[in-house]
């Protein structure tokens, strides 16, 4: 009896280790880019990303893939993506990992902002840039880029200010409670409202960062609400211009985010036609967080954190194709590429949607001068 | 057979991933791989602990994610100071996750409410206090207890390993640790003989409440800082744990040390993953197939056995 419990022990052994073995060629497919010709020495930048699960996190795991295969990169980075779900110690391990494997360089989007001091410091302690973007670690040792969203909201109230000239009732439409951005968004949003005593708020109620959540919330609020001149939206935009349509009220002023439904109201691609502002966090964020690393580690860039202008458009900015997408669904995210002389970025669509990359471009990533 | 799925299941993890790890990067793991598991893991170690307890009894509880968020809330916010103080404070946690886990022991036997409800309940209050004592992630631990709990440096976590393996040894024989088993196997037996049920279960909800307080003190120790959202994925991986660890549903069969192999095991799929290379958005998929696997070759051998006795 003994024997077989043993014997039954080392097959399961030998069976699991075998199936494993036969899986561990695939150990460089991840990382998996044109070699042959490369110089022997391609840093090796991770991306380490906590959960997958919507438009805005595939996007910017597209555009960093389809940057990883554009020159300067294609030449210079060897690129590989983890993704550990919202659970800290996963990605925490995985990070264990990518310091086990001598990386060069690694870019993160955290589950959890201080989560993961432990592990950055690490890294950092070994020699490992780390870059965390959009959902920031707190750890100082390690570099982040990010925008300002305190600033998101003041723009965005200073568009609908200017656009009614000081006076009007205004509804406000924000995120989801308790989460860093909310909180700043709204912030700002009040501060430039509160400076100009013409404007009247008249309702403010959560859309959750969810087009069909605003909706249902304003199609609920808009039976009790008089004339609105303008609407200032955290997220969830096209949804918001829906139930005004719904419910026949005439458009007001929108200041919104950068879904692609929201847009195509503005360039009267849908109907109605909408005068609006939107702006938007960027996906292409991870883009940028790879260039920081990999000007860091060749010390072309000084070792500093770097905050990006949000890509902004207006009804009369919008270029279809460029800032706007006729052929892409209205929860996508519009912002996938920076437009105008000073963009931080340009990618193109098929990196966006595929992670493929741009036909015959060299990424240039301008890091601004603010 | 069934008692030693975990041991299997372990067994071959470990070898996977020392397959795994040294195909891929060409030498095997090194002091760091070895620390840096031991410290990751150890939360789930000691809620894995808790949870086998409960199951033991024939109950469950979700309820551990809550008390685990709330503790790292308040061990990030209360454990300061240098010297011995901050260990002072360490125990006023485990005390608060005592305290939480009877809250759910005197809804269970007093109330006779079913465990996987009363912790479903409690676990939304429980998530619910630890956003009110810290809302923004932060906080911090001081170095000192750092050092004693997790060093970065020196396997510390070691110690409070074999101290928790040596606890569960010590526990499972006494009377209490006879009773748990005897409430789990059959309770209007255990009953009808004297056995006091409604305390076993209090003192085992609690238990597993001082576990998870555990679990949070090496959470908030590893990671240098709280978030009030750190427990979520401990009620899914603990009852995984479990369930490897050989720790049968029905009650009465299966040993926390089973649960701790568990533990350890799901800790190692997430790095044989990673050094197999399998393709991030599949991990998930992987994780699942992994659990099934481990969980079919349980019942497949407890078949093989039971057809072999009765040959014989």
């Amino acid at each position: 009896m003994n024997l077989h419990r043993y014997g039954r022990l080392l097959v399961a052994a030998l069976a699991l280790s075998i199936a494993a073995a036969c899986g561990s060629p695939a150990s460089e497919a991840p990382a998996a880019q044109p070699s042959g010709s490369a110089p022997a020495a391609k840093l090796k930048i991770a991306l380490s990303n906590s959960f997958i699960g919507n438009q805005w996190r595939v996007e910017m795991e597209n555009v960093f893939k389809a940057a990883c295969a554009m020159p300067p990169y294609v030449d210079q980075v060897e690129c590989s993506v983890y993704n550990a779900g919202n659970d800290v110690s996963t990605q925490s391990r995985q990070i264990s990992n990518l310091i086990s494997q001598g990386v060069d360089g690694i870019v993160v989007n955290a589950a959890s902002t201080s989560g993961l001091n432990g592990v950055v410091q690490q890294a950092c302690d070994r020699g490992i840039v780390v870059v965390s973007f959009d959902n920031t670690v707190d750890a100082a040792c390690g570099l982040t880029v990010n925008t300002d969203q305190v600033k998101f909201g003041q723009q965005l109230a200073q568009f609908l200010v200017d656009q009614l000239k000081g006076q009007g009732k205004v509804i406000m439409v924000t995120g989801v409670a308790g989460t860093g951005a909310d909180n700043d968004r709204n912030k700002g949003a009040k501060e430039v409202f509160a400076a100009n005593p013409g404007i009247e708020i008249v309702a403010t109620y959560s859309g959750m960062w969810d087009s069909a959540t605003a909706q249902r919330a304003t199609s609920g609020q808009l039976p009790g609400l008089p004339k609105v001149d303008g609407v200032w939206v955290s997220g969830g935009t096209d949804g918001v211009i829906k139930a005004f349509s719904a419910a026949k009220r005439p458009m007001p002023v929108f200041a919104g985010e950068a879904e692609n439904g929201f847009r195509k109201y503005m360039a009267g691609i849908l109907e109605p036609k909408v005068n609006g502002m939107s702006i938007g966090q960027p996906p292409f964020l991870s883009v940028i967080a790879l260039e920081l690393a990999r000007g860091v580690i060749k010390n072309e860039h000084p070792k500093e954190s770097v905050t990006i202008p949000f890509p902004v458009v207006t009804s009369d900015s919008l270029v279809p194709g460029e800032t706007v997408f006729p052929d892409l669904p209205d929860s996508f995210f519009a912002d996938f590429t920076d437009s105008g002389p000073n963009a931080t970025v340009i990618l193109c669509q098929q990196g966006a949607t595929d992670g493929t990359p741009c036909p015959g471009k060299t990424l240039d990533v301008n890091f601004g001068t603010r | 057979m069934r008692d030693r799925l975990g041991y299997v299941v372990l067994v071959a993890t470990i070898a996977a991933y020392l397959v795994v790890y040294s195909s891929s990067l060409g030498r095997l793991p090194t002091s760091f791989d070895y620390l840096s598991i031991l410290n990751t893991m150890l939360p789930l170690v000691f809620v894995a602990i808790g949870q086998s307890l409960v199951v033991l009894t024939g109950g469950i509880d979700l309820s551990v994610g809550g008390i685990v968020s709330l503790c790292v809330a308040v061990t990030a916010t209360i454990v300061t100071g240098d010297g011995l103080a901050p260990f002072g404070w360490v125990l006023v946690v485990l005390v608060l996750g005592a305290a939480c886990g009877a809250v759910n022991g005197v809804i269970v036997s007093a109330g006779r409410i079913a465990p996987i409800l009363t912790t479903l309940a409690t676990l939304s209050i429980f998530t619910g206090l630890a956003l009110w004592v810290l809302p923004v992630p932060g906080g911090s631990i001081p170095p000192v207890v750092r050092n004693v709990l997790s060093n970065p440096n020196v396997p510390t976590g070691l110690i409070w390993l074999g101290v928790a393996i040596g606890g569960w040894l010590v526990l499972r024989r006494t009377r209490f640790g006879m009773r748990v088993y005897a409430v789990g196997s059959d309770e209007t037996s255990a009953r009808a003989v004297g056995v006091p049920a409604a305390r076993v279960k209090l003192g085992v909800y609690a238990l597993s409440g001082l576990c998870s307080g555990l679990a949070a003190v090496f959470y908030v120790s590893t990671t240098t800082a709280g978030d009030a959202n750190a427990g979520a994925p401990f009620i899914l991986t603990s009852i995984a744990s479990v369930v490897v660890g050989g720790v049968a549903f029905s009650g009465g069969r299966g040993s926390a040390l089973g649960a701790v192999a568990g533990a350890v095991a799901l800790t190692l799929v997430i790095d044989v993953l990673f050094f197999a290379g399998i393709d991030p958005l599949y991990q998930s998929l992987f994780q699942g197939l992994f659990l099934v696997v481990a969980v079919l070759l349980g019942t497949v051998a407890t078949l093989v056995t039971r057809r072999r006795r009765a040959v014989t």
